[in-house]
């Protein structure tokens, strides 16, 4: 019963939080470009003018595509809220990114499998840097649970800062945020069309803003777990992240998709692999 | 009872064969074929309720003569093979096995007399039913895959016959490979396995089909030599025929020290046939054979041998460096495979790197060694052996309606052949993704390589590099263009009940897993490793439940919620799928920047000079960066010096 609650309190909290961040980021970043910027609420007044539109679409599948997008999204989402297994919570972000960039590639668009393929590099460059940070939570705490990261005393980010580092161009990525926002990105200015999203429209498209809500919620729930207890703390460390990543963002372009990937593949992975090296050693394993 | 039942499972395929052989008539020939594959399921599914026994056959007929001069049989075959094809490695490499084996019976006077011949232990009865079901589909498919390609190919003389004489014999000598508790009995279904799988990739007789199959043969007859000097080693260090029993190499009863490199060698042994790197090249080049060969080779029989060798022996080589060796070894080629795959604009070979990779997988967790991670093992074996097998038929199904095995021809195919789309899909989703079997393996098999770290990272880069070409190929598969309609395609009886009996398999082991990790895994797993005390309770309780959990000792590791990852698959695409659909009307043209031609195709634009053209679309492939001929030579290089690193281990323990 107290899990029920937790499980709809998630699915209808999540969204609000999210939607609030997304306004704060528009606001910050249009007075970063010297503008005024829209309201805190303008998110939401734009998610429901696109729910109030036509319903149209270029393929069948697009609307299935989305759907699960949205559905594993929250699952993942739950996974995290639940405390259970932080590899499903992985495996279920990556079933969700997979959807998005089928979605991207059930229409017959060139901007549209721009955005998808672009995805994809984007799946292969954040993937592995979760996948370590699992493997070093096991090499801490001695199981893959997320209950016990909450009840473990001993903050993560003091044993794990290399890979909070790594976890933080994940935060960008995930964001779309420069220099990652290479699949689609919130800037007129860094593109020409709207990539992934070019051929989503109406209460379609209002489903992929919906699903963004959820997964900044997400990724940055998985950044509080760095310093989970006390809970505030891990707050204002995610809080920090998010603010840290508006400035990154304006103050970089958008790199290509191939540069991210070696960046990821080589700073990313030797952080964490030395990481999780250290704490073996720690630990008196080899 | 126990008579009939071994005689049908090793025997019945060689009959079977040899009535196919004779048959001329593409129905009755059928029909034989589908009475074998009856009675061999049915006949696995028996041994799976008897239960684990042991069997010598009857004393009146001198078994060990026979199979003693069936290998030389074999051997000198591989000769003549030799000097046909004009190969050397094929002449060297039989030379290898034939001067020792006549030395071993002539010089030393071996006597290879061992009770029980055969052990039918539950890790047996896992592979003879994977073997007996599985390997029984695909010769199903065959029957009329075989006639679609020899139209198609317009040959004048039918060699169906012969094709399914040494599909079925393949199954045989599975089954007895797996049942063999004498080493050298083992050895000789080992090389009937090669022998088969020579003669069906040489099946099409053309330049490249013969050279391949060349190919494969040497590289299998490596592993066959190191197999013929692991049992002399093991018969002179140890003293007589009862070294040469599997129980006895896996039941500790014997000098430990001296085990580790003959154990080492078999190893070696294991990873040619389930195509480590780098040996992977043998079976990429089956690829030109007929797809059931593909299929075959792929999900139920030879490649599984070379695990199952591994597997096998894990408690031999136990807490040795020969294990974290092995581990390294097998979690390397998960890597490498995976990042071939990615260049790959074939699907047959996509499918194939996928195999190495996931074989490596399985290997590494042979190596890691421990109650979970042989777990893993043997519910990767399962689930591989499902999908795989399942997708082979589909690209075989595919290739037969559109002619092509290029991913790029797959364009857009939901809408040519819907059905055969929706089984490749999930084929695919469940090679990859949650709730399916296959990532539930990777999952325990990521927990558990704990123990390996190093293998941990390499299980980490290589899922990722797993996700990107799935995902790339599965695209290009379900690419749709609004105005095409959706008519059902007509597929035939041969092709559509084995396809769909996969279909439903996958959900079923996937769904039921906790009543099977009950009946089969546990105890397999307590048959590969003895005295597993930390393993039964905590997983197989949770299972039951709901959900699954990883328990060592008294510290939770993880869990999985296998029920609920299903819900969420439902509610995320089969209900909407189900529920949903668009009206003719809602459906709109892509964006094309207002130069769309306006006609019905709505991929026509008008280029420069208003010119009317179509444009394509392509997959992104790195062939420069990933492509066979920049990473070979590294992985290559590395992979061996990881298998000499092994080898080393084994003679270092000694």
């Amino acid at each position: 019963m107290n899990q029920l609650i937790i499980v709809i309190a998630t699915i209808v909290l999540a969204p609000i939080a999210g939607g609030l961040l997304f306004g704060i980021d528009r606001r910050i970043t249009a007075r970063l470009q010297g503008r005024f910027g829209p309201p805190i609420l303008q998110p939401f007044y734009d998610f429901f003018k696109l729910m109030g539109k036509e319903s149209i679409a270029v393929s069948k599948m697009q609307f299935v595509w989305i759907y699960a997008y949205l559905v594993l999204m929250i699952a993942s989402l739950l996974c995290l809220v639940l405390q259970s297994d932080f590899l499903v919570l992985v495996f279920l972000l990556g079933f969700a990114g997979v959807s998005l960039v089928l979605g991207g590639f059930s229409t017959k668009s060139p901007y549209s499998h721009f955005g998808a393929n672009r995805e994809l590099l984007q799946i292969l460059a954040y993937e592995p840097v979760l996948l370590l940070l699992a493997i070093a939570i096991y090499a801490q705490n001695g199981t893959f649970l997320i209950s016990m990261i909450v009840s473990n005393q001993q903050p993560l980010l003091l044993s794990l800062w290399p890979l909070f580092i790594a976890v933080l161009y994940v935060l960008t990525i995930k964001m779309r945020k420069s220099p990652f926002d290479i699949s689609t990105s919130h800037h007129a200015h860094q593109e020409i069309v709207k990539g992934i999203t070019t051929e989503y429209s109406g209460p379609f498209l209002a489903l992929y803003e919906l699903a963004e809500w959820y997964e900044i919620v997400l990724v940055l729930g998985v950044i509080v777990l760095f310093w989970a207890n006390p809970l505030w703390i891990g707050l204002l460390i995610a809080f920090a992240a998010f603010l840290l990543e508006l400035v990154v963002d304006n103050i970089t372009a958008r790199m290509t998709a191939r540069w991210m990937v070696r960046l990821s593949w080589s700073v990313g992975l030797i952080l964490g692999i030395l990481n999780i090296a250290y704490l073996y050693i720690m630990k008196g394993v080899f | 009872m126990t008579d009939g039942m071994m005689a049908i499972a090793i025997l019945l395929p060689v009959v079977a064969g040899f009535l196919i052989l004779a048959i001329r008539n593409y129905f009755a020939r059928g029909v034989v074929v589908v009475l074998t594959a009856i009675v061999l399921i049915a006949n696995s599914i028996l041994f799976a309720a008897k239960g684990p026994l042991t069997y010598t056959p009857p004393a009146g007929f001198d078994w060990g003569t026979l199979i003693t001069v069936l290998d030389y049989a074999i051997l000198v075959l591989y000769l003549v093979l030799g000097l046909k094809l004009r190969n050397r490695l094929v002449l060297i490499f039989a030379a290898t096995q034939i001067i020792p084996i006549a030395y071993f019976e002539f010089v030393m006077k071996a006597h290879m007399d061992l009770r029980p011949a055969f052990v039918v232990d539950h890790l047996a009865i896992v592979m003879t039913l994977i073997i007996s079901i599985i390997g029984s589909l695909i010769c199903i498919y065959a029957i009329r895959y075989m006639r679609d390609h020899e139209q198609h190919a317009h040959v004048d003389k039918s060699r169906q016959s012969r094709f399914l004489f040494w599909l079925v014999l393949f199954l045989g000598a599975m089954n007895g490979l797996v049942f063999a508790n004498n080493l050298f009995w083992l050895y000789f279904f080992w090389e009937v396995t090669t022998l088969c799988s020579f003669m069906l990739i040489a099946h099409d007789k053309t330049q490249i089909a013969l050279e391949n199959a060349a190919r494969a043969l040497w590289m299998n007859s490596t592993g066959g030599t190191a197999f013929i000097l692991a049992i002399i080693y093991l018969y002179t260090t140890q003293g007589g025929a009862s070294a040469l029993s599997v129980q006895n190499i896996i039941g500790g009863g014997m000098h430990s020290a001296a085990m580790i490199l003959p154990v080492a060698l078999l190893c070696f042994t294991g990873c040619t046939k389930a195509a480590q790197m780098p040996f992977q090249s043998w079976l990429l080049g089956a690829m030109v054979a007929p797809t059931p060969v593909s299929a075959l080779l792929h999900s139920s029989t030879m490649v599984k041998a070379g695990v199952y060798l591994v597997l096998r022996l894990a408690p031999a080589y136990a807490g040795t460096l020969v294990s974290t060796a092995i581990a390294i070894v097998g979690a390397f080629t998960f890597f490498g495979s995976s990042a071939l795959a990615i260049s790959q604009t074939t699907g047959k070979r996509v499918l194939a790197y996928s195999t190495i990779a996931n074989l490596g997988l399985i290997i590494a967790c042979a190596g890691i060694n421990t109650p979970l991670s042989i777990a893993a093992a043997i519910l990767l074996i399962i689930f591989h052996a499902i999908s795989k097998g399942m997708l082979f038929l589909c690209a075989g199904t595919i290739e037969h309606q559109i002619w092509s095995r290029e991913i790029e021809d797959m364009e857009g195919l939901a809408a040519k052949a819907p059905l055969v789309t929706l089984i490749t899909a999930v084929g695919m989703l469940s090679m990859f993704l949650p709730p399916f079997g296959m990532v539930l393996g990777k999952w325990i098999a990521l927990e558990a390589a704990y123990k390996v770290p190093l293998a941990a990272v390499f299980f980490v880069l290589a899922s990722a590099l797993t996700i990107v070409f799935w995902t790339k190929w599965l695209g290009r598969l379900l690419q749709v263009v609004p105005k095409l309609g959706w008519p059902l395609e007509k597929l035939s009886p041969s092709y559509s009940v084995p396809l769909w009996t996969l279909f439903i398999g996958i959900f079923v082991v996937g769904f039921g897993i906790g009543p099977i990790y009950n009946y089969f895994i546990a105890s397999a797993t307590s048959d590969v490793i003895a005295g597993n005390s930390m393993i039964g309770s905590g997983w197989a309780n949770i299972v039951l439940t709901g959900s699954s959990a990883v328990q060592t000792g008294a510290a939770v590791l993880g869990s999985f919620p296998v029920w609920a990852l299903y819900m969420v698959l439902g509610v995320a695409l089969f209900l909407p799928m189900l529920f949903f659909g668009l009206k003719p009307t809602q459906l709109r043209q892509v964006y094309l920047c207002g130069e769309q031609t306006g006609g019905t195709d709505t991929d026509e634009w008008c280029a420069e000079c208003d010119i009317k053209t179509k444009f394509i679309l392509g997959g992104y492939y790195f062939q420069a960066t990933l492509g066979e001929k920049a990473l070979n030579p590294w992985l290559n290089t590395v992979a061996i010096l990881l298998l000499a690193i092994m080898i080393a281990c084994g003679v270092i323990s000694k």
